[in-house]
């Protein structure tokens, strides 16, 4: 999976206890906890609780994580048993219908959750990257994202630049956020050959 | 996994980026907050203890001997140097540290709160009430031999 280099060395400051290097993990990662809690529809609470469990045990184990590419895999599964765990408490009063842990793959098939981790991983290194972004990149492309839309009249009024240099600030921004290293492997170039692009699902 | 790098032109990389500050954006700040303060556990300088015996778990495979009726669940924790051996009963934990020693014992929720108690000349200590929710035990005896246990919920 491409930025490894980025995550192993954000978990060796971890191991070394540098506190900002683990906001920084979690930043990455926190969304993928909470996209496994809503695709189990728990409620806030449960989620909280899976969610403690789920950083306290990496919080113990991170030293011991022999890979630490490996470590988006390693949350998706914790989590998936920390689900199973609370909703077997939640339902030891009705019945006890659900799988032991050992079962919980069959629950989601494994191109889901393994299409869960790549998406997961891409938005962390999309993040990244454009948290890196110059400032004016970042004001660009944040305006550019806006729901609803903002006229180009709008948004050369805030930022104080012609209409006319929009669209050519815009492609430079995306540009530089493609040359990011935290997108190495993960992104690519678009291809002249529109014939590649169909084989990009 | 295809380690083929997606291809993306601008229109391509302007949605991704929307939809990776959409999914971050969509994760409230308390469960983020709560996650960043799980680090204040990280690299506690303590054995490890094991689960190594419980009564609802091991029962059948060892009945219990124990006279004791009051309890309702027995728990023991092993690590290289100590171990802890729990009974819980209706609204209390009784605790023996083996090999017996005096100590203290703290009791850790989850949140980072923490309480004391003292383990007596023959390691005995008792918890009331009984924690809630998840928590963990940290022994220290006077003999400076620690033991962390892993976390328990009852």
């Amino acid at each position: 999976m491409g930025d490894d280099s980025s995550v192993s060395a954000l978990v060796a400051r971890v191991c070394d206890g540098d506190q900002e290097a683990w906001s920084e993990l979690i930043e990455r990662y926190i969304p993928l906890v909470w996209s496994i809690c809503q695709r189990y529809q728990l409620s806030r609470q449960d989620a909280d609780d899976v969610s403690q469990s789920v950083w306290l045990l990496l919080v113990e184990h991170i030293a011991s994580l022999r890979e630490a590419a490996a470590l988006p895999g390693w949350l998706s599964t914790t989590t998936r048993h920390e689900v199973f765990r609370v909703l077997r408490v939640a339902r030891r009063h009705e019945h006890d219908d659900l799988p032991p842990d050992g079962q919980i793959s069959g629950d989601a098939d494994e191109a889901t959750i393994e299409n869960e981790l790549i998406v997961a991983e891409r938005n962390a290194a999309l993040r990244a990257a454009f948290a890196e972004l110059q400032p004016n990149c970042h004001d660009l492309l944040s305006l550019l994202m806006n729901d609803p839309p903002l006229a180009y009249s709008d948004v050369s009024a805030m930022l104080d630049i012609p209409v006319g240099s929009i669209g050519p600030k815009r492609a430079r921004c995306l540009e530089r956020l493609r040359q990011s290293p935290h997108l190495a492997g993960i992104i690519s170039q678009p291809a002249e050959d529109a014939g590649i692009k169909e084989t990009r699902r | 996994m295809s380690a083929v790098p997606e291809v993306y032109d601008d229109e391509d990389l302007m949605a991704a980026l929307r939809q990776a500050l959409a999914g971050r954006q969509a994760v409230p700040p308390e469960f983020v907050e709560a996650a960043k303060n799980a680090f204040a556990w990280h690299n506690i300088d303590a054995e490890l203890a094991e689960l190594t015996y419980d009564s609802n778990r091991d029962a059948e495979a060892e009945p219990s001997t124990r006279a004791e009726t009051a309890s309702i669940r027995a728990l023991t924790f092993t690590s290289a140097h100590l171990t802890l051996e729990l009974e819980v009963t209706h609204d209390s934990l009784l605790g023996q540290i083996v090999p017996a020693q005096a100590g203290t014992i703290k009791v850790q929720l989850r949140d980072g709160a923490e309480t004391t108690v003292p383990a007596d000349r023959i390691g005995r200590f008792t918890i009331r009430p009984i924690p809630s929710g998840a928590f963990r035990l940290h022994c220290r005896t006077s003999a400076d031999a620690d033991a962390l246990t892993g976390w328990i919920t009852l």
